[in-house]
């Protein structure tokens, strides 16, 4: 209930984090970057529907088991996470030191979310030793490589474009599927903590993402390229999400 | 060829239906109040509308006398006989038969001579896309004039005894049946007509058609909006499929079904939508005088106007126009309704040169449609 008025089933309010550029005035060009990363964002959330996986969450028949299958093919990217992005604070020079402590502080937040993933797979009825045994898929090893390749240039503004992607669907998770998949798999909220506890901490980065983009995208150039790599990053991230290992290594 | 929208009608059958009287006119299944009505009214802000059944749940226009009586008064207020006009456009969720097309019943109760129809089948946008083909067809010069109208009668799915009969279905199963349930309290009946002509009215005002885009996502996204299966993910038959007509409606594959879980990606692809025609520089958000956005509830107004902001394409809300809140969400004829009050109400001042942005999104299986018009006169 919100101002008298009855939620509806099903429909989630809109978390305002996400949407909220209040109080930032935009450059141009960052006004025009953000145009092209909410569309970016938006054919990426489409177009996850179509990952069999994801879309049975859709349809209501994602089981416990998909679960499990979900969280041991998220881990190996979790905790790569917090590898490019401590690598792309270090590649930033000290004419870039704001953008320097904010990647910092990120990296500092996430660096261990992945045990946090790794309780819920047990929660899940999955084996310990199992999700720890697990490689990265194919997917994971493509976003990875060049996740770490493109942080491993000078100044790597590029890379806002992917956290846009990643951050969003830490949002995503929060909102639309911890819930949602606790609901038709009947597991418990225990199961679905990173989800949710990960999308509820991305809120507060958006605040400081739109900051950030505002000082950084001051030319067209910093635009284009912040857009490339955050589409390069969406079609790598549902490359991992569409190449997930059904079977325990 | 530049094409003007001249003249317009609109028909609402039946007297207006207040919040309260909405269930005396559709019943209570089995007797029973609904408990889901008065939440759904409330976040939806209808808060009168208009049925072509009457309180015994009897049909007292038929979806072809509707869209016959819009198209007549559209016609009235012409400068041009109706001998004049080469094409007829109907677009409808539902007509009376399944066959032949609608177009055929109009043009019949219309008695408009040899002239080329086209039905046009879907939800929401099927209005939009008969007005596209009108217009095309206006573009190439074929026709002089056109009429294109929309009419809806989505009473006859959502009386009490379909829900009754659907005694295998979820919605008999589950206690409460949200997906099965949702339209009920949302749709209501109605029609509009609007005639295209190659040059302005010759007097009064006309609008002239700027562009018509549509972006559909059925080749990602489920099924949202339909009629025709159980709604259970693992059974894939159709009505068609039953062995009998009664064994698919006892099954409830009859039922009109919204998968409420979805309709956030609506808002999502709608907003992609206007967000890439204003990339490609054919829509400017600041040169919009007044925007007519088909939302089927009010709940969905403020994420829409959210989502805009963000984006930095938000239209001021004082420039939005709608009449959803007095004569309801009538579907694929909502926007004609609309666009037929909106040249003639006192609460707004439309003027010479004035941008109409309109949107109308389909959750059907995600069709997003804009037209922009400008206000001409001779």
């Amino acid at each position: 209930m919100k101002n008298g008025e009855i939620k509806i089933e099903g429909i989630k309010e809109e978390t305002t984090e996400e949407s909220n550029t209040d109080g930032i005035d935009m450059n141009p060009h960052a006004q025009v970057c953000l145009q092209h990363l909410l569309r970016v964002w938006l054919g990426f959330e489409r177009d996850l529907s179509k990952v069999p996986l994801l879309r049975r969450i859709d349809l209501g028949t994602y089981t416990a088991e998909d679960h499990q299958v979900f969280l041991r093919n998220l881990r190996q990217q979790v905790i790569e996470g917090s590898r490019w992005i401590t690598r792309t604070a270090s590649s930033f020079d000290r004419n870039h030191a704001e953008i320097r402590s904010t990647v910092i502080g990120h990296a500092v937040d996430e660096h261990r979310d992945y045990e946090m993933l790794e309780k819920d797979y047990v929660a899940s009825g999955g084996k310990l030793e199992d999700i720890l045994d697990m490689e990265k898929n194919i997917g994971s090893e493509a976003l990875h490589g060049f996740l770490m390749y493109r942080a491993s240039r000078s100044n790597p503004i590029d890379l806002l474009g992917a956290m846009w992607i990643i951050e969003g669907l830490g949002e995503k998770m929060a909102s639309s599927w911890a819930e949602r998949i606790q609901e038709i798999t009947g597991l418990t909220a225990n199961s679905t903590r990173f989800m949710t506890y990960h999308g509820h901490h991305d809120g507060e980065h958006m605040q400081e993402f739109y900051r950030t983009l505002n000082s950084v995208c001051i030319d067209e150039q910093a635009s284009a390229s912040i857009v490339k790599t955050a589409k390069v990053v969406a079609r790598l991230y549902r490359l991992q999400l569409e190449e997930v290992e059904y079977d325990v290594q | 060829m530049t094409v003007y929208i001249t003249s317009t009608g609109s028909f609402l059958p039946g007297p207006t239906i207040s919040v309260d009287q909405v269930e005396n006119i559709l019943g209570a299944v089995n007797g029973k109040p609904s408990s889901l009505r008065v939440q759904i009214q409330k976040a939806n802000k209808i808060q009168t509308r208009h049925y072509a059944i009457d309180e015994h749940q009897q049909t007292t226009h038929s979806n072809t006398e509707m869209a016959t009586n819009a198209a007549v008064e559209c016609l009235d207020r012409a400068f041009i006989p109706r001998e004049r006009v080469g094409m007829l456009a109907v677009a409808s969720t539902q007509g009376d038969l399944p066959a032949p097309g609608m177009a055929s019943m109009v043009q019949a109760e219309l008695e408009l001579p040899e002239i080329e129809i086209l039905t046009t089948h879907g939800i929401c946008s099927s209005s939009i896309m008969a007005l596209k083909a009108a217009w095309n067809s206006l573009r190439l010069e074929e026709h002089e004039a056109a009429l294109v109208i929309s009419s809806e009668l989505a009473s006859r799915l959502l009386k009490k005894q379909r829900y009754e009969a659907a005694t295998t279905s979820t919605f008999a199963a589950k206690r409460i049946d949200f997906s099965t349930e949702f339209l009920r309290w949302m749709l209501s009946d109605g029609a509009g007509a609007l005639l295209l002509q190659n040059k302005p009215a010759p007097k009064g005002l006309s609008l002239r058609i700027d562009w018509i885009r549509g972006f559909s996502h059925a080749h990602a996204l489920p099924i949202c909006m339909s009629v025709g299966s159980a709604g259970r993910p693992d059974d894939t038959r159709t009505w068609q499929d039953y062995d009998t007509y009664a064994q698919a409606e006892q099954d409830g594959a009859l039922l009109l079904r919204q998968d409420v879980r979805l309709l956030d990606n609506l808002m999502r692809m709608g907003v992609d939508g206007y967000l890439r025609l204003v990339d490609e520089g054919v829509s400017n958000p600041s040169e919009v005088d007044h925007f007519l956005c088909h939302y089927s509830s009010h709940h969905f107004r403020n994420k829409i106007l959210e989502m805009l902001d963000t984006a930095g394409v938000g239209i001021p809300e004082e420039r939005w126009w709608t009449n959803l809140y007095t004569r309801g969400n009538t579907g694929s004829a909502s926007l004609f309704i609309m666009l037929d009050e909106f040249l003639r109400t006192d609460e707004v001042s439309v003027k010479v040169g004035d941008k109409v942005l309109c949107f109308v999104p389909e959750s059907g299986r995600f069709n997003t449609t804009y037209l922009q018009l400008t206000v001409v006169s001779k």
